[in-house]
């Protein structure tokens, strides 16, 4: 009962977000059903766009969980897409510095990448529990890190250039590369370790003491400390965690579809999995189908642009109104309480 | 090359200008109770709209308050969000930048058919705006802990309970104070276009964030904060000169890393308001 109430309110909150963005639409002086209908058709029309929906939904189902996972221990990360590219960056470059067996390359590549995202999650992590610096300006900042330090290695000049004019890493080994779920498409196997990883994260999260603990902490961080947790530590495994999922997202966007490390990989795939992760009221298996809804969105974007119908930017506008709406909870309750006390009044004066 | 000059010190009073224009414009949100992450879009917004008015009626005057306007809508909105609907409010602000960046790029496509970037507008002074500056940060350290309705302000980010007892309205305050937040963010995103002479998505590039990391480090006070950004339109200024030297990419690294590491040391002493994110629920009699 409390989970349909709860999508209920998320659904009318989607819908809410939608409306708004369907007024803009119209007094920027762009037709609302074409958009929309183009946004539908570009998303789901046939099995290739309904694969680019699914194939964009991948990075942003892992920095979703990336987000909630930090978000569900009471702290921010809003660096993923730095984490995402440190995290790519890496699987390609153990990509083509490595020669290993098949399985074994990609597998060493994944973790490279996994470690790597978490090494720059522990940083904000560290900073938070033991100096006390707010960790969402630091992810933030470690973000624009992150990217400049990938940019500046691939770029001409840089010490890992392998493109001719193109700033980007050379291919890697076919060793290493995350082969297609579906032939013609640029749709990988990084679709099924995404969801294989929100099992997981779902796992941890509500079955483990670790994970537990770590929700404790995010809901009452005093309590959980008299109740003998180690604030400290279960902030810096969240971040590190955090890290982790993000930077295997970069690294399966690598190896699945790029096949070696570009600057123009994502774009704002980071950023998608903080809407994802709040859509998913920080739930895992929600944010299976949040990452689904933003794929769908980025996906329809591209068919809405290519119908010549409105920019494709429009989409990002439509997504913040969505969180916007999303994340203001008493929204409908209000409006409810509203309601009750105007009905109230109503029957007073009859 | 002179790499340490005046110049440099005059470069980088030009540079700290919108980190310090945020900076302060978080200082009033967060004594009043409320985190606003979403400067760095209420800037970019300032910054977006200041261009196109410029563009459409060709006065810098006219964008001046356009951007002012635009950051106090959305100061506005982010406090009926925190105080009304009590959303969390990193959340609420994340979702406000969201929403700018997209409209960032989505305007400028319909205003000028370039992804992200505007034509060259007319502008004016920057320098207009960094006295301005110099005299609201004088203004605000004399208001805050001189006033009453400094003292006021204080109360209600330390002790809403205290400040509703005494007769405050707590959620106007805040609301009122997020407004101006608002306004100074606004006033960041137009120095930005006056200073540049035209708008691009990529301007304002994380300085709403370095603001915040100047208010932090400035321990909630105007002066202090000031100074905080100040240095680091220093380490920017500093940074450009170094880009002869060694690669873009790294010297742009700087400020950030340099923000990190002063979160890190500093932050251990801050006098952080006691009811900062936390919404205050009257109670009902």
């Amino acid at each position: 009962m409390r989970l349909l109430r709860e999508l209920g309110i998320i659904g009318l909150s989607v819908s809410l977000g939608l409306g708004v963005g369907a007024i803009i639409t119209a007094a920027t002086g762009h037709s609302v059903p074409a958009v929309f209908r183009e946004l539908a058709l570009g998303a789901f029309s046939d099995v290739y766009r309904f694969a680019n929906t699914l194939m964009r939904a991948t990075p942003i189902l892992f920095t979703s969980l990336s987000f909630l996972i930090a978000f569900r221990a009471g702290l921010f990360n809003i660096g993923a897409e730095g984490q995402l590219f440190i995290g790519g960056f890496f699987a390609a470059w153990a990509g083509f510095t490595f020669s290993l067996p098949p399985v074994l390359h990609l597998v060493v590549c994944l973790l490279f990448g996994a470690a790597v995202g978490g090494l720059w999650g522990f940083i904000p992590g560290w900073l938070r529990a033991r100096r006390g610096a707010n960790e969402f300006v630091t992810t933030m900042m470690l973000s624009y890190v992150a990217i400049l330090l990938t940019q500046w290695f691939v770029s001409p000049g840089g010490p890992f250039h392998g493109g001719r004019m193109a700033a980007r890493t050379v291919r890697i080994e076919s060793t290493a590369e995350l082969p297609r779920l579906l032939a013609g498409t640029q749709l990988s196997w990084g679709l099924l370790i995404a969801f294989i990883v929100a099992l997981l994260v779902w796992y941890f999260l509500f079955r483990t003491p670790r994970g537990y603990e770590l929700r404790a902490v995010g809901q009452r961080e005093t309590a959980a400390e008299y109740g003998g947790v180690n604030v400290a530590r279960t902030q810096i495994l969240a971040m590190v965690l955090a890290g982790v999922l993000a930077g295997l997202g970069g690294a399966a966007e690598i190896l699945g579809i790029h096949r070696g490390f570009t600057v123009g990989f994502s774009p704002g795939y980071g950023w998608d999995g903080i809407a994802g992760g709040l859509i998913a009221r920080a739930h895992p298996i929600g944010a299976v189908f949040a990452a689904l809804l933003m794929g769908a969105l980025r996906a329809g974007g591209a068919g809405v642009d290519r119908a010549g119908v409105a920019p494709r930017d429009l989409v990002e506008v439509l997504q913040g109104l969505v969180i916007l709406f999303v994340v203001a909870p008493e929204l409908f309750r209000l409006v409810g309480r509203w309601r009750l006390r105007r009905r109230a009044h109503g029957r007073a004066q009859s | 090359m002179d790499v340490l000059s005046l110049d440099l010190l005059v470069v980088a009073l030009r540079l700290a200008t919108p980190v310090a224009f945020v900076a302060l414009g978080e200082l009033f949100s967060e004594r009043a109770g409320i985190i606003n992450i979403g400067v760095e879009g209420s800037a970019l917004a300032g910054a977006l709209i200041a261009g196109i008015v410029a563009h459409y009626s060709g006065s810098a005057w006219l964008a001046l308050a356009a951007a002012v306007g635009i950051g106090m809508l959305l100061g506005f909105i982010h406090a009926i969000w925190c105080v009304y609907l009590r959303a969390n409010h990193v959340v609420a602000g994340a979702a406000v930048n969201i929403l700018v960046a997209g409209l960032a790029l989505f305007l400028t496509v319909l205003v000028w058919d370039w992804r992200g970037r505007s034509a060259s507008v007319v502008s004016l002074d920057p320098w207009i705006l960094v006295w301005l500056l110099l005299v609201l940060v004088v203004v605000a350290q004399v208001f805050l802990f001189r006033t009453r309705w400094g003292l006021r302000l204080r109360v209600v980010g330390e002790h809403p309970q205290a400040a509703d007892t005494a007769g405050i309205n707590v959620y106007r305050t805040r609301v009122a104070y997020s407004v101006l937040t608002g306004a100074l963010c606004g006033l960041a995103g137009a120095f930005l276009v006056n200073n540049l002479g035209r708008f691009t998505a990529g301007m304002v590039g994380g300085r709403g964030f370095i603001g915040i990391a100047a208010m932090v480090v400035g321990n909630y006070k105007p002066i202090p904060a000031f100074l905080a950004a100040y240095l680091f339109g220093f380490v920017d200024a500093l940074q450009m000169r170094l880009q002869d030297v060694i690669p873009s990419e790294i010297s742009m690294m700087l400020p950030y890393v340099l923000t990190v590491i002063v979160l890190a040391g500093f932050l251990g002493k801050a006098n952080v308001p006691a009811a900062l994110g936390k919404p205050y629920i009257k109670e009902q009699g």
